[in-house]
């Protein structure tokens, strides 16, 4: 194992992969079943799987699509979209799934994730914050469920959830989501400055440099990437690809 | 085909497996025949065949000048596109576009084999995902029909995609890797064009329950006449005009461009492979490998004998084929017991479904001249 885990992000909408540019613009890149067995192959650690459409439209997860993804899957699972029950978590969990990910029902309902930790451990919860810019710069948490910018400060939510017992941070950036552009160190600092818990950053990872660059300069414990791992040159041909083993352990030493 | 009655060739290792199979008072099939009389004049694997191609390079290139690609490539990530793939870039000199269709089938090695080649030959890829949701339904229906010709919603999105894309980009000149060394032989009967819209559209109808929306198809009207003749593209396979040795361009590519074999278990196309390797010679009968190796036979790259030898191996590992039967059956959506009805259910041909069979064959007869005339000026 790497020691700062490289995870390829998935998105679901509906039966379908999708890669979105700035949250907009899905773009559908295939079946979720063939990307798991290829990224399988590949011997990848990790996996995340979203499911951006659930809560959108409120409603629970897919159980039978994540059924036939768990089977596929050798590796560990993190699932998140449309987790707002604890019967939900269980039921992921008796699939199979090792961590879900809670993302706009923690911004409606903070004890959410205290009980959900409470009664399935610290290590299963990953909170997921996704940061856009507002018209003044400043980070501010964004909903995806109401295309909206918040006005709550990441770093404060960030600190509130961890001490609601969240065992991992997902930490999106939307204005890098799909750019391809690296990630936005400054506000993964801002977040590693203030918690404990282990912070995976995401959105705008392009090239290996990008990982180096969030784990050395923001302190991320992990990284995690979605089109860099689907998307390949300038026509943004859909080829699901990974980083050689050896390539990645030497960089991130 | 009936007990008591088999018969194999003697020259090649085609047999009555292929219904339309005869064969002369020497037991040499008319698969040889029609090699020796329609395939063999035509096909010069020497220097006259390379100075054809190079004309028809500087063709390409001509045509090429000032833009960004001056042809399209067709790759799946097998072995005949890939070698294309190289010759065209490294060989020839050419600025190849190539193109792939993700029909939801794709292997690891498939993929990985791509990006090696791209990466090495600093190409440009571009690809079109088929939507899986009707590639399945449509997959599915095929099943259900009964008919031998699985291949078709595959090869159908693949061909339509391709000329769909080059004649949008404007790059008049498709390669693609088809060649004679390893397919001069293919029996009619072990399949149907995949081509013929209306069998897709009949069959679809019959046994489909999604709406096809996005899955892209080519008519007639388009395939045999507006892409030739209104859009002037030309269809070119290299591969023929050199001495094309499959087994020698594996080792090539292994060693340029860090190119796996897909051996047995793993397919580029994980259901072509299946479908090859199990569904078709399980339930039909059919090998494939008999005409691929016959077509190695009369290209001389293998004796009878060698052959021979080669077809007395198992077709897969049976323990991988009960694998790759549970992950197809999960693909399409349906239990394993289902699928297995696929294997048993009464056999049916494209004839019992509406077709453009014979507006084909008028069309051949057409083409028959077509060919001669495209031959003549490609000379
Ligand atoms: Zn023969």
């Amino acid at each position: 194992m790497l020691k700062n885990r490289v995870i390829p992000c998935l998105l679901l909408q509906n039966q379908g992969l999708v890669k979105t540019i700035r949250f907009k613009e899905p773009k559908y890149v295939g079946d979720p079943i063939n990307a798991i067995r290829i990224f399988n192959e590949k011997e990848v650690d990790e996996l995340i799987f979203l499911d951006i459409i659930a809560s959108k439209v409120g409603r629970s997860p897919n159980f039978e699509i994540l059924q036939n993804i768990v089977g596929e899957c050798f590796m560990p699972l993190c699932y998140g979209g449309g987790i707002s029950r604890l019967e939900d978590i269980q039921k992921i969990f008796s699939l199979g799934v090792e961590k879900i990910s809670i993302n706009s029902f923690a911004l409606k309902n903070i004890d959410f994730i205290k009980q959900a930790s409470e009664i399935f451990g610290s290590q299963s919860i990953v909170v997921t914050i996704d940061v856009k810019k507002n018209f003044l710069e400043k980070y501010k948490v964004y909903d995806h469920t109401r295309n909206k910018i918040t006005d709550i400060d990441p770093v404060e939510f960030a600190i509130t959830t961890q001490e609601m017992g969240a065992g991992e941070i997902l930490l999106n950036s939307v204005d890098r989501d799909g750019t391809q552009g690296g990630y936005d160190i400054d506000l993964i600092t801002k977040i590693t400055n203030v918690l404990s818990i282990p912070v995976i950053a995401m959105g705008g990872a392009g090239k290996i440099d990008d990982f180096v660059d969030a784990v050395k300069k923001g302190n991320a414990s992990a990284v995690a990437a979605g089109s860099m791992f689907v998307f390949h040159g300038k026509h943004r041909a859909v080829l699901i690809t990974y980083p050689e083993y050896q390539e990645l352990e030497k960089r991130l030493v | 085909m009936e007990q008591g009655n088999y018969q194999i060739c003697s020259r090649c290792v085609m047999d009555t497996t292929a219904q339309e199979i005869t064969f002369d008072e020497n037991g040499v099939c008319s698969f040889c025949h029609f090699f020796d009389e329609k395939i063999k004049p035509d096909w010069h694997r020497d220097k006259s065949g390379y100075q054809k191609l190079q004309k028809i390079v500087k063709k390409i290139k001509d045509y090429g000048k000032n833009k960004e690609y001056d042809c399209i490539i067709g790759i799946s990530g097998g072995v005949d596109s890939s070698y294309l793939t190289y010759f065209a870039k490294k060989i020839l000199g050419l600025r190849p576009l190539v193109f792939h269709v993700d029909g939801g089938w794709n292997s690891e090695l498939a993929v990985k084999n791509i990006e090696n080649l791209i990466k090495k030959l600093d190409i440009d890829l571009f690809t079109y995902v088929v939507d899986w949701e009707e590639m399945r339904d449509l997959q599915l229906a095929f099943f259900k029909s009964g008919v031998a010709n699985q291949d078709v919603p595959q090869d159908h999105a693949f061909f339509a995609m391709l000329y769909k894309y080059a004649t949008q980009y404007n790059i008049k000149y498709v390669l693609t890797g088809g060649n004679l060394a390893t397919e001069s032989i293919l029996p009619a009967s072990w399949g149907y064009n995949a081509m013929d819209l209306k069998h897709l559209k009949a069959v679809h109808k019959c046994f489909g329950q999604v709406k096809l929306k996005t899955f892209p198809t080519v008519n007639f009207f388009q395939y045999y006449f507006y892409y030739p003749y209104i859009k002037g593209m030309v269809i070119v396979r290299p591969l023929n005009y050199i001495p094309y040795v499959k087994s020698e361009a594996m080792q090539f590519l292994e060693k340029e461009v860090g190119w796996r074999y897909y051996g047995c278990k793993h397919g580029e196309s994980r259901f072509t492979n299946f479908f090859q390797t199990y569904f078709l010679p399980v339930r039909f009968g059919y090998d494939k490998r008999k005409a691929h190796l016959s077509s190695l036979i009369l290209a001389g790259q293998m004796t009878r004998d060698e052959a021979l030898k080669e077809l007395q191996r198992p077709l897969c590992d049976e323990k991988a084929i009960e694998e790759e039967k549970i992950f197809v059956s999960k693909k399409l959506g349906i239990t394993v017991d289902k699928f297995e009805t696929f294997l048993t259910m009464p056999k049916k041909t494209f004839k019992d479904y509406p077709s453009n069979y014979r507006l084909l064959q008028l069309l051949r007869l057409i083409s028959d001249i077509k060919r001669q005339v495209r031959y003549k000026w490609l000379k």
